[in-house]
């Protein structure tokens, strides 16, 4: 259909596109304090130069470095266990007669409405008691949830029967058959639920706060909090620290868009 | 006849064998999730009937922390500012999403308009501490970038969004809605794809206006998604934690103090563990009655 130009579509085209720069101006101007070093929020443009002062001070004097290590296993360590768990846990719940499985999956579904204090407090005892604060365990165990298991059963729904059963007649082992046969087949739903885990792990702050009080356990948004924004900040420093937390994500958005919007639009829907 | 029967036999000694395997494929989900999902609920309504403080044992005190709790002063205040949160972002987030997404999909399904969506959902990957980090820096009252910019606009004195009772609320509100827009908007916009094109084209057909298609035909579709955004945002600002926690610390005088953050406090901060626990389980109740409400309200509608 043939849209004629009028005055309202062109209002409103400049309307989003005034939302949209809205949307992006804080992360600009966010990168653009983080290359300069003036101490005051009064910016000139001729203090705007490439100048990795602050990154460099960040990561060597205020434990970026080391955030930046520790957010990056733990995001690669929960995405693996996440990935493993819930395809094994679909796998299962689709293509096997195990009795009661339906009861338990409801089980599992319920779990998504529980709000996340609501387990904290307990799950911070169980930890202390097993000795496991300040360790990468303590962050990456608790990411497998039952989006995850969700997910990836409603594409196991479409990996057909008779596939399986001809691999088996042929002599195809049964972990052979998940592995060969069904990963590939659910890879799309893999990698929606990875940059999914990817997100919430990165992002992840409450939990990490209380579980790894220890500096060097700390993973980035924590040590992004721990700068204070009092009179005496260095705010070209705090910038750098917070586009460093920005950067991966927004990296991986870059060449993943499509996953990306996927993966963190149904996270959200799972309720 | 016994052919058949050991044939059933084997059958079902090869369904056991499945049923058993299946068991395995399944079994360290259910361990992780009975640890880390299921039992802290039964344990936290377990704390919330008992005073502890994570170096004594705990000790039972029946309902005394909901009673103490009933009578806290403070959560009334909590709750007014959690409705004020919810009156704030709800509305002004879901017309916005609506009608960004509605406007690119009338008008600009072009690359244009998926560049813009790109752009739009940009701030929802940005963590919520690296947001309520560079906004603490935008609200600055001394040279912040909203301060200038008004006083460009001839406002004398600076503003201290976030130090004011009466704009410490709204101010964290705003970067909530700036955080959620483009997530919201994308969620409208694949409901928008997802409506039948048949409708949109009779409606032309008979001369209605894109007014009239919006109105009458694209918002009763996408009823659904809007009940479900604002049931996502009601319960969420129940939650607000990370901005709070950055941004105010539930300051000035409580003003931005929410359930979340409070639960936060009385529990590692203060070590009152059990009392924390009740107030989750009542936090708890409230986000399980919004959910039921929510159900209810959906099969009335469809029926």
């Amino acid at each position: 259909m043939k849209q004629k130009i009028t005055g309202g579509r062109i209002i409103g085209t400049v309307l989003v596109t005034l939302f949209a720069v809205l949307c992006v101006l804080p992360l600009l101007y966010m990168v653009a304090v983080s290359f300069t070093d003036s101490e005051s929020l009064y910016i000139k443009l001729k203090d705007l130069r490439p100048n990795l002062s602050n990154y460099v001070y960040a990561i060597t004097k205020r434990n970026f470095g080391l955030a930046l290590k520790n957010s990056v296993i733990t995001v690669v360590g929960s995405c693996l266990l996440v990935d493993v768990v819930s395809s094994m846990a679909a796998y299962g719940f689709e293509k096997k007669p195990v009795p009661g499985k339906e009861t338990l999956f409801q089980g599992y579904i319920a779990t998504m409405m529980i709000p996340g204090q609501v387990i904290l407090i307990p799950m911070f005892m169980m930890m202390n008691r097993a000795h496991l604060s300040n360790t990468f365990a303590a962050l990456i165990l608790p990411m497998v949830g039952a989006f995850g298991i969700f997910l990836m059963r409603q594409f196991m729904v479409a990996v057909p029967n008779e596939l399986l059963e001809a691999a088996e007649i042929d002599g195809c082992g049964e972990i052979r058959r998940f592995v060969t046969i069904v990963i590939p087949l659910v890879q799309p739903a893999l990698i929606t639920l990875t940059v999914f885990t990817f997100n919430a792990a990165w992002n992840n702050f409450l939990w990490p706060l209380i579980i790894n009080t220890r500096s060097e356990m700390a993973v980035l948004p924590v040590t992004m909090s721990t700068l204070s924004s009092n009179s005496t900040t260095n705010y070209g420093m705090v910038m750098a620290g917070a586009t460093l937390t920005f950067l991966f994500p927004f990296i991986l958005y870059i060449f993943l868009q499509k996953q990306f919007v996927e993966g963190i639009a149904l996270g959200g829907v799972k309720g | 006849m016994s052919t058949s029967l050991s044939a059933g036999k084997r059958m079902s000694s090869r369904r056991r064998r499945q049923a058993l395997i299946g068991a395995a494929y399944i079994l360290p989900s259910f361990a992780l999730m009975f640890i880390f999902n299921i039992s802290p609920i039964f344990l936290s309504i377990f704390y919330s009937f008992t005073k502890y403080d994570m170096t004594a044992a705990p000790v039972w005190v029946g309902f005394e922390n909901y009673i103490k709790l009933s009578q806290n002063k403070y959560l009334g205040m909590v709750l007014s500012n959690t409705v004020r949160y919810v009156l704030i972002t709800v509305p002004i987030q879901t017309t916005l999403a609506l009608l960004i997404a509605a406007f690119i999909a009338g008008f600009l399904k072009n690359r244009y308009g998926s560049f813009l969506r790109s752009v739009i959902f940009i701030p929802v990957i940005a963590s919520l501490i690296a947001s309520a980090t560079v906004w603490d820096v935008l609200y600055k009252p001394d040279g912040g970038l909203i301060n200038q910019f008004l006083a460009l606009l001839g406002v004398s004195q600076p503003i201290n969004f976030l130090g004011k009772k009466p704009t410490a609320l709204p101010s964290v509100a705003v970067v909530s809605i700036w955080k959620s827009t483009g997530y919201y908007m994308v969620i409208y916009y694949a409901g928008i794809m997802n409506e039948p094109a048949e409708v949109q084209e009779a409606a032309i057909v008979d001369g209605a206006s894109s007014a009239q298609r919006f109105w009458y035909i694209t918002l009763p579709i996408l009823r659904p998604i809007t009940y479900m955004i604002v049931t996502l945002g009601i319960i969420g600002s129940f939650q607000v934690f990370d901005l709070v926690y950055k941004m105010t610390g539930g300051g000035p005088g409580r003003a931005t103090l929410t359930v979340a953050y409070m639960i936060y406090s009385y529990a590692f901060q203060d070590k009152r563990m059990g009392y924390a626990c009740a107030l989750a389980v009542g936090l708890l109740i409230v986000i399980l009655l919004i959910h039921l409400i929510q159900t209810l309200f959906f099969k009335e509608r469809d029926a």
